[in-house]
């Protein structure tokens, strides 16, 4: 087994890091305090080629193989997790969703604007009754001679305030319990959809999250991702590659929650030398050191598998429930070493402690996550488990 | 001026929830508070000490526990607080109370004003104040929002259709105020201290009452309990077409 | 074994929970949103005895000692963190340092009115460099005749802002250190010399007031120190076993409230075809959660009673402490997670009480001082010194 980055990875992490310590890192606290991430820094980082990071080039992306983009997600999530939210649900999502189910002619269409960043993607599949359980969809998608209306209510739609298009699930067949769901691609001004109520949230401020009205939202045949009944399929999908994303983001945070602490308890001088020198004080920091380590290569090795062609949504649920875990044990036990300063606001930690407690809520709840794997490990049984 | 309030305990409805289905009560939790509409009879009555230096004696019946009921009272600022008590009286209907808390108030002497609920949380009957004032001989107004006191005459202030009434009358008199007229004052803490571990409320019996086996049979005998029959529930519907559609299905259009 | 409480403790917890409902639960969400105090709430309690719980009735206090204030502190925890921490730098150890070693005199002329909420008070121990280390703070009284002039600064006072008394701690005597060389002095914050500096913007708490106070040649009259001189660290510890206990108290009612909420929102929830409630895992939550909750209850009401009852308390205290704010956080982060996507909206009171409960771990002595205390306490029973 050979667990060396190939020196074209070494060369775009080096990248991606540079990247992100410049330019996303400066802006973090900025976009906590104004619950924004600045425009500037999207199309910066789209001018690197980071929105289209999986498109392939001749549609103007980057065409990262999966553990770069792995590298890329470690990098951003290690400056600023609202931004990597951003990203991830514009291209693990969204673009992926265009990419693995889009049909030539929109696969044309879409790319090039979603790789540009002229267009970034929001993802609307929750609902107010439907959270964990999206066999429970409402939104309704209703064929017309000229394609299709929509009607419902989206809630916790990442991106909506900034997005120029709208991955809608909906369902076509609300008795075929979960089989009947459809995707449509609804452009941002299409009359009938309103991107309704910001949802104010605990961290990931800078992320924008919103509630969308669907009120008879005519959408052309041509904007349906994917056959009808599809849409199941392709959430479970594109699901599995937002969750590896969101590990790769929280394994970044991770990273610096612990360099930050390493840093405080050297300097901090309390009881005549640094607090490194107390034993309670090194075991948090080598916990938590331990878990960012199981992290890391529970997060490469998913991405490996996903290079390999291995169905990714096993792997996928490992890594996002152990980064909900990791992440907030880290992130808890350094705010603890920062002691009084860790619950100020203009030291980081108390915005990485906010911003990882997402992780366990964010594209499927550690609850769900646990239930996924249960079912996959019983399946080896023959035996079918529910939720 | 001395103002008497007549208060009563009723189990605390956050404490209990209504099985329709099994027509049971459950009581999750068995809380005694005192009948909010009493409480706001107090508050009356405590303003118009504060306002006039009257002087205030609670009364209330029930069992031991009608105790945290007058000590509380006094802990608001209540100057007596007096506990009918005695197992003779754990039959009264409203009838039967009316009589004794008459007798309490005729002990009490020189009484200007009674304010009490207008009705119970649990049983809603409203009878105890209007049978109290005929008891007493006294005229009375019922279901008040505000009392004043003025040259010996009680003003108070009532709901009346769209608007309010302005009713005077003289004292001595009886009016009873209804839940949310005003907002009861909390009782100081220290108060509540001194309630238990100095104050003693005064205790009544019946012989003290001077009432006979006769005058506490209550009127009314109790046979059963029901619920009420189920209210049929509409239908909702979902869209103008669907009420359309359930018009034309029923010949109305 | 008695384990009820007494039937005027069961009226004032009714009296407190009322008053918790009706006049500090509506404005938890906008003292949070507007990082103030809420000055309005903090009166209307003072009216009814509220900011003089444990205090004798001869000072203009309750009488109702640790219990009773144990008993608002939870009852105002299950609503609002940043009224109990409020209320607890005031009576818990601002007020509370004057109580506990006080001249009779200094009672009458301060207690008093703090007490009856007509003054607010602080308590100013911690500096930049003295944190968990409080024997290295450096801030320094300079005795001149029959007066002692005040230099130094203090940070992450809570009530800094708005307190009229402060039991401020500093050395007089520099080669003695903690032991010995360290005066508690009863500061008033209108006098010359007093400042109050930067307000810290906190993750959570945010409707109390924390800031840094700086002391610049602020002459304190002698008969304004508080205890022994040279026994200020005395002081300080003895008051701040009190407030451990009490802060226990916040945070089980804290923890109380957040287990409420979180199984109304299991059982109106509904997915998958019935209640989150019928799920193991929420069942699971559910029930450690209580577990917890019923060991930190009784923990934190015996420890009171021992205070009250003139029992040595100080490592039961410091249990309280420890034991409280892990419980809270850990209900508090359960109960975010039963609650879903909605637990990390601000609109839901369970993502105020989730940053609110974080800081319970660090203040009034961090967690691994609570360890320390109670480690050296345990072996010094079996002849051991340990030292941090």
């Amino acid at each position: 087994m050979d667990f060396a980055l190939t020196e074209e990875q070494q060369m775009f992490r080096d990248m991606f890091r540079s990247f992100a310590q410049k330019e996303i890192a400066k802006v973090a606290e900025h976009a906590d305090k104004t619950e924004q991430v600045p425009p500037e820094l999207l199309s910066k980082a789209a001018e690197q080629g980071m929105l289209g990071a999986l498109v392939p080039d001749n549609f103007g992306g980057a065409a990262l193989d999966p553990i770069s983009y792995a590298l890329l997600m470690e990098e951003i999530g290690r400056a600023c997790l609202s931004t990597a939210v951003v990203v991830a649900c514009h291209t693990s999502l969204v673009t992926q969703a265009v990419l693995d189910f889009g049909s030539d002619a929109q696969k044309k269409y879409w790319l090039p604007m979603l790789a540009s960043g002229q267009s970034i993607g929001a993802f609307a599949l929750t609902e107010p009754d439907a959270g964990s359980d999206t066999h429970s969809l409402a939104t309704r998608a209703r064929r017309t001679d000229d394609g299709n209306v929509l009607n419902g209510v989206k809630t916790w739609v990442t991106n909506a305030g900034i997005a120029g298009v709208f991955l809608v699930v909906a369902s076509s067949d609300p008795r075929a319990n979960g089989r009947g769901l459809s995707a449509f691609l609804v452009e941002k001004d299409t009359p009938g959809l309103k991107v309704g109520q910001r949802d104010l949230t605990l961290g990931l401020r800078g992320a924008s999250v919103h509630t969308v009205y669907l009120d008879n939202v005519h959408v052309p045949e041509a904007n349906r991702l994917g056959a009808e009944g599809d849409g199941q399929a392709m959430v479970e999908h594109v699901l599995a590659h937002y969750r590896l994303a969101l590990a790769a983001a929280g394994l970044g945070l991770g990273a610096a929650a612990v360099e930050a602490g390493v840093k405080f308890a050297a300097e901090r001088i309390q009881f005549g030398g640094p607090i490194a020198n107390k034993q309670a004080i090194q075991n948090y920091i080598a916990d938590s050191s331990a878990q960012v380590e199981a992290l890391r290569y529970l997060v490469y090795h998913t991405a490996w598998q996903a290079e390999q062609g291995s169905h990714l949504a096993s792997g996928a649920m490992y890594a996002k429930l152990f980064a909900a875990q990791a992440t907030r044990f880290v992130t808890d036990k350094m705010v603890q070493v920062h002691g009084g300063y860790g619950y100020i606001e203009d030291y980081p930690i108390a915005r990485l402690y906010r911003n990882a407690r997402s992780l366990d809520l964010l594209g499927g709840t550690g609850e769900l996550m646990r239930v996924g794997i249960a079912i996959n490990l019983f399946k080896s049984q023959q035996l079918e488990i529910s939720p | 001026m001395k103002i008497v309030v007549a208060m009563k305990q009723v189990l605390d409805p956050r404490g209990f929830t209504v099985n329709r289905k099994a027509e049971k009560i459950f009581v999750n939790r068995e809380e005694w508070i005192t009948n909010p509409a009493d409480l706001c009879a107090l508050e009356a009555a405590l303003a118009l000490k504060d306002k006039l230096g009257a002087e205030v004696v609670v009364l209330s019946g029930g069992p031991a526990r009608a105790g945290d009921a007058l000590r509380d009272a006094w802990a608001r600022g209540a100057d007596r607080a007096i506990h009918l008590s005695d197992k003779a009286f754990s039959t009264a209907d409203g009838c039967v109370a009316a009589r004794i808390l008459a007798k309490a108030i005729d002990k009490v002497g020189a009484v200007d004003l009674v304010v009490c609920g207008d009705r119970a949380l649990d049983t809603g009957a409203g009878e105890v104040g209007p049978r109290l004032a005929e008891a007493l001989g006294w005229p009375q107004v019922l279901g008040a929002l505000d009392v004043s006191v003025q040259d010996g005459h009680a003003h108070a202030v009532k709901p009346d259709g769209a608007g309010y009434a302005e009713l005077e009358v003289g004292l001595p008199a009886l009016v009873t105020l209804a839940a949310g007229a005003n907002q009861p004052r909390y009782p100081h803490g220290g108060r509540i201290m001194e309630s238990y571990r100095q104050y003693q409320p005064e205790a009544w019996t019946a012989p003290d009452l001077g009432l006979s086996e006769d005058e506490l049979k209550p009127l009314v005998d109790q046979r059963g309990q029901s619920f009420p029959p189920e209210r049929q529930r509409g239908t909702l519907l979902d869209s103008p077409e669907e009420l359309v559609r359930l018009l034309k299905r029923n010949r109305v259009i | 074994m008695d384990f009820t409480f007494a039937p005027e403790y069961v009226a004032l917890r009714k009296m407190f929970r009322e008053f918790a409902e009706e006049e500090v639960r509506p404005l938890a969400k906008t003292i949070d949103r507007e990082h103030r105090v809420p000055h309005e709430t903090l009166k209307k309690g003072a009216k009814i005895g509220l900011l003089g719980v444990p205090f004798p009735t001869k000072y203009g206090g309750m009488g109702a000692g640790e219990t009773g204030y144990c008993i608002m502190m939870e009852e105002f925890g299950r609503v609002c963190t940043s009224t109990i921490t409020n209320i607890g730098a005031h009576i818990g150890i601002g007020a509370m340092a004057i109580y506990l070693d006080g001249t009779e005199a200094q009672k009458n002329k301060y207690l008093t009115p703090l007490a009856s909420g007509e003054k607010i008070a602080a308590f100013a121990l911690t500096e930049p460099n003295a944190g968990s280390d409080a024997a290295a703070i450096r801030t320094r009284a300079v005795r001149e005749g029959d007066s002692y002039f005040l230099d130094g600064s203090k940070i992450y006072i809570t009530n800094g802002p708005i307190a009229d008394i402060v039991s401020v701690f500093a050395v007089t005597d520099p080669s003695l250190g903690a032991r010995g060389g360290v005066t508690a002095f009863i500061v008033e914050t209108n006098w010359e010399g007093f400042k109050v500096g930067t307000l810290e913007n906190k993750m959570g708490i945010r409707g109390s007031s924390t800031s840094e106070l700086i002391f610049d040649n602020l002459r304190v009259p002698q008969e304004n120190i508080l205890g022994q001189t040279g026994l200020g660290f005395i002081t300080a510890m003895k008051t701040l076993d009190l407030g451990r206990v009490s802060l226990g108290a916040g945070c089980l009612g804290g923890a109380q409230a957040a287990l409420e909420a979180a199984m109304q929102w299991a059982k109106a929830r509904n997915q998958f075809g019935a209640s989150i409630a019928a799920k193991q895992s929420i069942q699971w939550m559910v029930a450690d959660i209580a577990c917890e909750i019923e060991a930190l209850r009784s923990l934190v009401y015996r420890t009171a009673w021992m205070a009250d009852s003139g029992q040595p308390f100080s490592r039961e205290a410091a249990m309280c402490k420890l034991y409280g704010s892990e419980v809270a956080s850990r209900t508090i982060n359960k109960a975010l997670q039963i609650h879903g996507s909605l637990g990390y909206s601000r609109d839901h009171p369970i993502e105020r009480a989730w940053r609110d409960a974080r800081i319970s771990e660090i203040f009034e002595g961090t967690n691994e001082i609570q360890r320390t205390v109670i480690a050296s306490e345990l072996f010094k029973e079996i002849g051991v010194r340990v030292r941090s």
